[in-house]
């Protein structure tokens, strides 16, 4: 299962792709954005200032999209094409075949935070203590689960036709109810109550949480755990069936 | 004991019925061609061979193991039909990674070599031609060193060249005593590269032997000649005669007894031109065979 786990990976680096949504466009928006608000502004909620709120939003941002990208659309085409088949004429079982797609997706969701935080410091001179660097990290690979599953579940449901818009609809419109491009606050009440549900934005909130300094309520751990558990319930069922041998 | 056992095996797919009851026995180290027509059931008795679909009724064994059982110990290697190479690799890493996946593989070198692609070993596999990635698949079925080595129509897609390059890859894999079953609907390829040829239609065994043993089974001989406007009455009763097929002015007679046909012609007072004696080959076995005409 490790060999299809670096596999994986290494495979998903060389697509352009992937390099674009999970890695350029963080890094880009959070220059653009870093210097657009005032870099003192402070976010009310959280104490942050607005370079290192971005920060957490554009690494959890990256890491959203790259969990969704690498799964998804990509798994669907996998499945139409015959690489899942060609697997399972081979001892490596469909369980780990899954497994390790979503430990690959979870990882190669590492590097948005890692360049973006990157870029944080060189650029803009955030500041974090090693501690915090690690907690953000730690949050980032750990809350991309649930999106891995998600992807999975898309990948296994629909064709690949379907799953590519199906999956930039998901990751839209998480990042838009997560408040991972604005805050939340601006959105009228009925959305701001579905986005305080989300796991997008439970998950970014844990994030400001970690670098804020302040322990993570376990609030947001439990919804976020919550969704992790129901969405990965549902992408092995559907896993699955996609998988039968009928 | 025998690489593949099916005991009254039969799948349907909702009231189609894509194989009827089939009866197998495949001894280790043969070299086997399933033959028959689209839609005979071929890739269907593969697939529940390779675990892929579960039979309707009965049981297949591989190597007296259930096909789940023997895929997961790694013995056996194939060549699915509507399996695909994945983006992003190139041809060393896929081989190389299937290699990891089980317990005794063959070394790199040697796949690459007898798949012939040590030239290609570092190209991506999405930018190999339709014949240069059917034998990546080649050398992802043979990396493990499997104890059989199932192939599903492996040389759809390939040209003439390729064609012939592929089959003398498959014999010297076969060569190491290997257990061989494939798939195909070209007769030349059963001919001339199995032990044993297996003949199915419509979802049954209709002829099971060497490629020989069918060929004289079914039809023997044809006789052939220009007969121009003369009648054709009579011909059908010829000694040996046991087909006839009149087609603008040419007869093609088909017989056990070729002498005694070609004797009884001349002797029947027939103008006979262009005379032309042949062994049927295995295109007209197949036909008189599966019944399409």
């Amino acid at each position: 299962m490790l060999r299809y786990l670096a596999l994986e990976i290494r495979r998903t680096y060389r697509d352009r792709r992937f390099v674009f949504f999970a890695v350029a466009i963080p890094v880009g928006f959070y220059l653009l954005w870093s210097n657009i608000f005032a870099k003192n502004d402070v976010d009310a909620g959280t104490g942050l200032d607005a370079k290192t709120y971005l920060l957490v939003s554009m690494a959890a941002y990256g890491a959203l999209g790259a969990s969704l990208t690498t799964t998804g659309a990509r798994l669907a085409a996998e499945r139409r094409s015959g690489w899942l088949r060609q697997l399972q004429v081979t001892p490596l079982r469909p369980w780990a075949v899954i497994t390790a797609k979503m430990l690959a997706s979870m990882c190669l969701a590492l590097p948005s935070v890692i360049l973006v935080g990157l870029v944080a410091v060189v650029v803009q001179g955030v500041h974090l203590s090693p501690g915090e660097w690690a907690g953000l990290i730690g949050v980032i690979w750990i809350g991309s689960l649930p999106f891995a599953a998600l992807g999975t579940l898309i990948g296994s449901l629909v064709g690949p036709d379907a799953a590519q818009p199906l999956t930039v609809a998901c990751y839209v419109l998480l990042a838009l109810l997560g408040g991972m491009w604005m805050s939340v606050s601006i959105l009228p009440k009925t959305m701001r109550t579905i986005a305080h549900w989300t796991p997008s934005n439970r998950f970014v909130e844990l994030g400001w949480s970690v670098v804020a300094g302040h322990v993570p309520p376990a609030s947001d751990a439990l919804v976020l755990a919550g969704w992790t558990v129901v969405l990965g319930a549902l992408a092995i069922a559907a896993y699955r069936r996609a998988t039968v041998r009928s | 004991m025998n690489a593949i056992t099916f005991t009254g095996v039969s799948k349907s797919y909702g009231d189609v019925r894509a194989v009827e009851t089939l009866d197998l026995e495949i001894a280790a180290g043969q070299a086997v061609a399933l033959l028959g027509p689209n839609g005979a059931g071929k890739s269907t008795s593969i697939n529940m061979l390779l675990g892929l679909a579960r039979p309707t009724a009965g049981t297949v064994a591989v190597f007296g193991q259930s096909p789940d059982a023997a895929v997961r110990a790694g013995w056996v290697g194939a060549m699915p039909q509507d399996g695909a190479l994945v983006p992003g690799l190139t041809v060393r890493e896929i081989v190389e990674f299937v290699r990891g996946l089980y317990p005794e593989p063959m070394p790199l070198d040697e796949v690459l070599s007898l798949a012939n692609l040590t030239p290609l070993a570092k190209r991506r596999v999405d930018r190999l031609s339709g014949g240069q990635a059917q034998r990546v698949k080649f050398a992802i079925a043979v990396a493990g060193a499997p104890r059989l080595l199932v192939l599903d129509e492996p040389t759809a897609a390939m040209d003439v060249e390729s064609r012939r390059s592929f089959w003398a890859s498959m014999r010297a894999y076969a060569a190491g005593g290997r257990t061989i079953l494939f798939a195909t609907h070209y007769l030349e390829e059963a001919d001339e590269n199995a032990d044993r040829v297996i003949v199915i239609s419509r979802g049954r065994v209709v002829a099971d032997g060497t490629a020989q043993e069918i060929k004289s089974a079914t039809g023997g001989r044809t006789v052939r000649f220009t007969i121009g406007d003369q009648p054709t009455a009579g011909l059908d009763t010829l000694p040996g005669v046991t087909g006839i097929e009149v087609r603008a002015g040419s007869v093609r007679l088909r017989t056990t007894d070729p002498d005694a046909t070609v004797r009884a012609l001349y002797a029947s007072g027939v103008e006979v031109r262009d005379l032309e004696v042949k062994g049927a080959d295995l295109e007209e076995a197949f036909l008189s065979l599966t019944g399409d005409n």
